[in-house]
């Protein structure tokens, strides 16, 4: 059995809306292992998404430890949180984010505006347009590329500061049958390579070829598959 | 990729916006340059005068009200004798040198370092003015004597021949010079004497290109005037010397005449102009205040939009410091563009109105004009877009997400 790289223990949180509480988790204990496909279903509301920005360091759970790379994060300062997020995490969201003003290429390249991330940066985001089958769209503008597509530049932008953990909103919502069929196909290819991914899905089909599943039901894990298993 | 390709490329793709936000500066940055340039030259033109004419009296015969009404009486009949010019010096020198004691000034006696005598003599230029006819044009004769004359005034210098020296030679103004077609050489006719033209002065935008010049000696002759005067122009040789109180002294100790300062009159038209020019300056400043606050409206607009923007660059890993330094290159460089547009737009301004509004005035480029617009546009920008960046930057990654 690998060590985890990321751990939840008794993890629960409660938003304030009003004067009311809003219990959105509550006693969450997961560990995501290297290598782990896992996918986290649920009802809309049932927490997963809360779930995801709690492991991603992006939200802080009212009760309980988050712990990534063997270090607690729920007690980290931003700034801190940060350099957590930049080295060890990246996000692919629901609907296709990029910069209009920037090419596909510059899109995957936007991390090292910020941080230093890779040697030779624009051979490596060539690389990676290359691995999601957009090699050829390379000088392309945003608005220039179909849904399909442009979710693929935020996959090979999530790749750019090789993380031990991919975390995916949804990241099939907003696309048609046939771009979703690639996209799966893609994140199951980038597990296959070693890559940790941890979606949030209401696709039963997606979430039925995940090696792992996690059901959440009012904030509560209702059933965990547990064990890796062959897609 | 840099942070500042980013937000070039971000301006670049805002094209309206771009547009808008560095003309409303661009506006203002070219009303501060254009006031600037035409007030500058507006100043440096009445310095000029001051430098010409300033710092000297003007020492008129007395004249009666009525007499007075026709060129200050000059040409009326009122004549200075030429005997009373000494006592009129000794008047002034007086007045001078009490006037800087008054002023704390320590004179040391004549003869040693510092010495009353140390100062330089001002210089007494008597003229004798006299209208009459030559070469079929009605025009002002002015006997001067042309080595104090010169002195007096240094920016004397000849289009054609020689500066006048004395004797049975005149010199004339070169607007005479251009309507009657007089060259060196000829000889005039001038109350039935004939003398020679030495040379035609440079155009010096004074009555001085209107008149003949002779030697004083000559032109009493000629007229009929011996000893006689029509003013005696004092220039004082020193910048802060007190020629208000000679001014003073001379009008209430010499009889017959009486003292004008025109340097004061200078100064005073210096001062009105300064005041104007402060008061459209800071009309311009308060313009670029309202365009600063047209652009922090602007930003504050379009932070909504940029909220999403603002979240995915969080997810890619910008911290805030980050966010608020895109913010700022797009200020920055809106700032650049605006500040050279407005520049060039003030250049034409000044140009195009600044002889409008003092006739005389020369529009001079430098070059710090383009630094201080572009300084004063990127100013107004970060100014505008400092407090929505540091607002956008401080929303929380979990909010920014949510955005997304």
């Amino acid at each position: 059995m690998t060590k985890p790289i990321a751990m939840l223990i008794g993890v629960s949180k409660v938003y304030r809306v009003g004067q009311e509480s809003v219990r959105a988790l509550s006693s969450v204990s997961i560990d995501i292992r290297r290598g782990d496909y896992l996918a986290l279903t649920g009802a809309s509301g049932s927490g997963k998404s809360t779930l995801l920005n709690i492991i991603g360091g992006i939200d802080a759970p009212s009760e309980g430890e988050v712990w990534v790379d063997g270090e607690r994060i729920d007690r980290l300062t931003e700034q801190r949180l940060l350099q957590i997020r930049r080295k060890k995490i990246s996000f692919v969201f629901q609907e296709p984010r990029l910069m209009p003003s920037l090419t596909a290429l510059e899109n995957v390249l936007l991390p090292a505006a910020f941080y230093r991330c890779a040697d030779r940066v624009e051979e490596r985001g060539l690389e990676l347009l290359a691995r999601v089958g957009l090699a050829k769209r390379a000088s392309h503008l945003a608005h220039q590329l179909s849904g399909g597509e442009a979710q693929r530049v935020c996959i090979a932008r999530a790749l750019f500061n090789q993380p031990m953990l991919i975390l995916a909103d949804e990241p099939t919502g907003s696309l048609d049958h046939d771009t979703r069929r690639d996209i799966v196909g893609l994140l199951e290819v980038l597990n296959a390579e070693g890559n940790t991914i941890v979606m949030v899905t209401h696709d039963p089909e997606l979430a039925g070829r995940a090696k792992r599943r996690i059901s959440i039901r009012d904030g509560v894990i209702h059933a965990d598959s547990g064990v890796v298993q062959p897609y | 990729m840099k942070l500042y390709q980013v937000a070039l490329k971000e301006i670049a793709r805002r094209k309206i916006r771009t547009l808008y936000t560095t003309s409303s500066i661009a506006l203002s940055v070219a009303m501060l340059i254009a006031t600037l340039l035409a007030g500058i030259a507006g100043q440096k033109d009445v310095m000029l005068i001051i430098a010409r004419y300033g710092h000297s009296l003007t020492i008129f015969p007395a004249t009666t009200n009525e007499t007075s009404l026709r060129s200050f009486g000059i040409g009326a009949g009122h004549y200075i004798p030429e005997d009373a010019l000494p006592d009129i010096k000794r008047v002034y020198d007086q007045a001078i040198k009490s006037g800087w004691e008054k002023r704390g000034a320590f004179m040391m006696n004549p003869g040693l370092p510092g010495g009353v005598d140390s100062i330089e003599e001002a210089i007494f230029t008597p003229r004798l003015y006299e209208e009459t006819t030559v070469a079929g044009k009605r025009v002002v004769v002015t006997g001067v004597r042309p080595q104090d004359e010169y002195k007096a005034r240094f920016w004397w210098e000849v289009d054609a021949g020689q500066l006048l020296a004395g004797g049975d030679e005149v010199m004339v103004g070169k607007v005479f010079a251009s309507v009657t077609g007089v060259k060196v050489g000829d000889t005039l006719e001038i109350n039935r004497r004939l003398l020679t033209v030495r040379g035609i002065l440079r155009e010096t935008d004074s009555p001085d290109d209107y008149m003949i010049f002779g030697d004083l000696k000559t032109v009493q002759t000629v007229f009929g005037k011996p000893n006689l005067v029509s003013l005696v122009n004092v220039r004082a040789m020193c910048n802060y010397c007190p020629v208000g109180d000679a001014e003073l002294a001379i009008n209430q100790k010499v009889v017959g005449v009486r003292a004008t300062s025109q340097r004061e009159i200078a100064e005073a038209q210096h001062k009105i102009l300064k005041n104007v020019t402060n008061v459209i300056l800071s009309l311009v400043l308060l313009s670029l205040g309202i365009a600063c606050m047209a652009v922090f409206n602007m930003v504050m607009g379009t932070i909504h939009n940029r909220i999403r923007e603002v979240g995915l660059l969080k997810v890619v890993g910008a911290s805030r410091a980050q966010l608020v330094r895109l913010f700022m290159y797009e200020a920055v460089a809106i700032g650049v563009i605006g500040g050279l547009a407005g520049y060039g737009a003030g250049y034409l301004l000044a140009i195009t109105v600044g002889p409008a509004l003092v006739s005389t005035a020369v529009i001079e480029g430098h070059w710090w004009h383009p630094l201080l617009a572009v300084a004063a546009a990127t100013l107004t920008s970060v100014v505008a877009t400092l407090y929505p960046a540091l607002h956008v930057s401080r929303i929380r990654a979990a909010e920014a997400f949510r955005a997304l």
